[in-house]
């Protein structure tokens, strides 16, 4: 069992003078999940990379186990992907494969450009969780593209890894794939974030997509009253 | 050393440098070996193509294909970053570098070993050149950028000031004054030195490159350590 937590606090990021979000705290322990849901240039996979260690914030921090994102990254497993649109086209599936742990993950000689795009994104996340051992796992709008068996081995490799004590990270806005492999759920809007934790949504049983919907309904309605009156 | 073999696996996997680029130095270093083997004394000019060449391949560019995503695997593995950039480095000039060392090996035979030129002290000056500062320059630019704005330089020089400068690299004096042209032309236009064996003067008038060269790569390898790899679509 790999001992790893996520602890971001206040955090906030910017491209050149443009604040994506600001203010994000929430904490992750090992063997937990945390689903961040956002409409379209919130900052979703800007808050991701920057987990992932891509990006430097402008103010607040990351601990991952008590280390900077950079630091340990070198010491975690560390498994992301920000979808098929990142993969080279021009590199062979079979080669791209590979890359995560040595093994063939697919026999397919094609080259990346000439798949399907649930088959690149099948592949993508194929070879980044073939990282072993993981402790982080990082999935940018992970279940994009796929189609339904490739999504249900997706949300069982995903929980499989959470139970074996990998923090989980995810982003999508399909929220029926988040609802219920979550412990906490981000609400990513633009100038807002808030954390909630899966028992503050739904008191009884699994939170469900309409819970997740509802709230997020709810936080958006008033974020943008909040900015009518602003 | 399991995260160097990984790194150099990565960049054979995906490589920096486009399959059309290595089918032309192959072509290249071709008709650069049939020439060298008929007439070892254009050794030096025979190899010019290929510093063109390595000129732009050289060029090939670290942070849009990582902003692109394509590295991510690499950059999230935790390894160090420099050492990320050195084996970009690597794979993008290891082509020009085989090219150069199969005609250098075929004016060997040749020769009988008589003729060295393509080894000489020049050849490996002008070679580290070309082989470091596009890539240092385009690290942060799209590829072939550095390429291209060398050229510019180059053309610019050229016809501002006497090509003769550039076409023939001879340094007459170790005078302050004296070095300071060949020193340009060296940086400017390194293939005037390919075939010579330097000179204590002609070694002061290159140290000036040589140095931009090593301060350029520190620079572009510290750049590419520290820098923030934005997803381009997400930004």
């Amino acid at each position: 069992m790999i001992s790893l937590a996520v602890s971001i606090r206040d955090l906030s990021v910017q491209y050149g003078r443009r604040l994506v979000f600001q203010g994000v705290s929430f904490d992750l322990a090992a063997g937990q999940a945390a689903g961040v849901i956002g409409p379209n240039g919130s900052g979703k996979t800007t808050l991701l990379r920057t987990i992932a260690g891509c990006l430097t914030p402008r103010s607040g921090e990351i601990r991952i186990n008590g280390l900077t994102p950079r630091d340990a990254l070198g010491r975690t497993g560390v498994a992301y992907f920000a979808g098929d649109a990142t993969l080279p086209g021009a590199v062979r599936a079979a080669r791209w494969g590979s890359l995560g742990n040595g093994d063939i993950v697919t026999p397919d000689r094609r080259r990346l450009r000439a798949l399907s795009r649930g088959t690149r994104q099948l592949l993508g996340l194929r070879t980044a969780l073939g990282r072993q051992p993981l402790g982080l796992v990082v999935l940018d709008e992970p279940w994009e593209g796929l189609d339904p068996d490739a999504g249900r081995w997706l949300s069982t490799i995903l929980e499989t890894k959470r139970d074996r004590g990998a923090a989980v990270v995810l982003s999508s806005h399909r929220l029926h794939d988040l609802a219920g492999l979550c412990d906490v759920y981000l609400f990513l809007l633009p100038h807002q974030a808030t954390v909630l934790r899966a028992h503050e949504i739904a008191t009884v049983g699994p939170v469900t997509a309409e819970h997740l919907s509802n709230v997020f309904d709810r936080l958006r309605g008033g974020a943008m009253s909040l900015r009518a009156t602003s | 050393m399991r995260d160097a073999s990984y790194l150099f696996h990565f960049f054979r996997v995906a490589p920096p440098v486009p399959p059309l680029m290595i089918w032309t130095f192959v072509v290249t270093t071709a008709v650069a070996g049939v020439t060298v083997a008929t007439d070892p004394r254009r050794a030096a000019g025979a190899l010019a193509p290929i510093l063109l060449l390595q000129l732009f391949t050289a060029s090939s560019g670290f942070a849009v294909p990582a902003r692109r995503g394509h590295y991510d695997l690499l950059l999230t593995r935790g390894g160090r970053r420099v050492h990320v950039a050195l084996a970009h480095w690597a794979m993008s000039i290891a082509p020009g570098v085989a090219s150069w060392l199969v005609v250098a090996l075929v004016e060997r035979v040749a020769t009988g070993g008589a003729s060295r030129a393509l080894v000489a002290s020049g050849t490996c000056a002008a070679f580290f050149m070309v082989s470091t500062v596009p890539w240092a320059l385009t690290v942060a630019l799209p590829r072939f950028a550095g390429g291209i704005g060398w050229l510019l330089v180059l053309v610019t020089s050229a016809s501002t000031f006497s090509t003769g400068v550039f076409s023939d690299w001879t340094v007459a004096s170790t005078r302050v004054d004296g070095l300071v042209w060949p020193a340009w032309a060296f940086v400017v236009y390194p293939a005037g030195a390919v075939g010579q064996t330097f000179t204590s003067a002609q070694s002061l008038a290159a140290a000036p490159g040589l140095a931009i060269a090593v301060c350029s790569m520190v620079l572009a390898c510290r750049w590419a350590a520290r820098a923030d790899v934005p997803l381009e679509a997400a930004q």
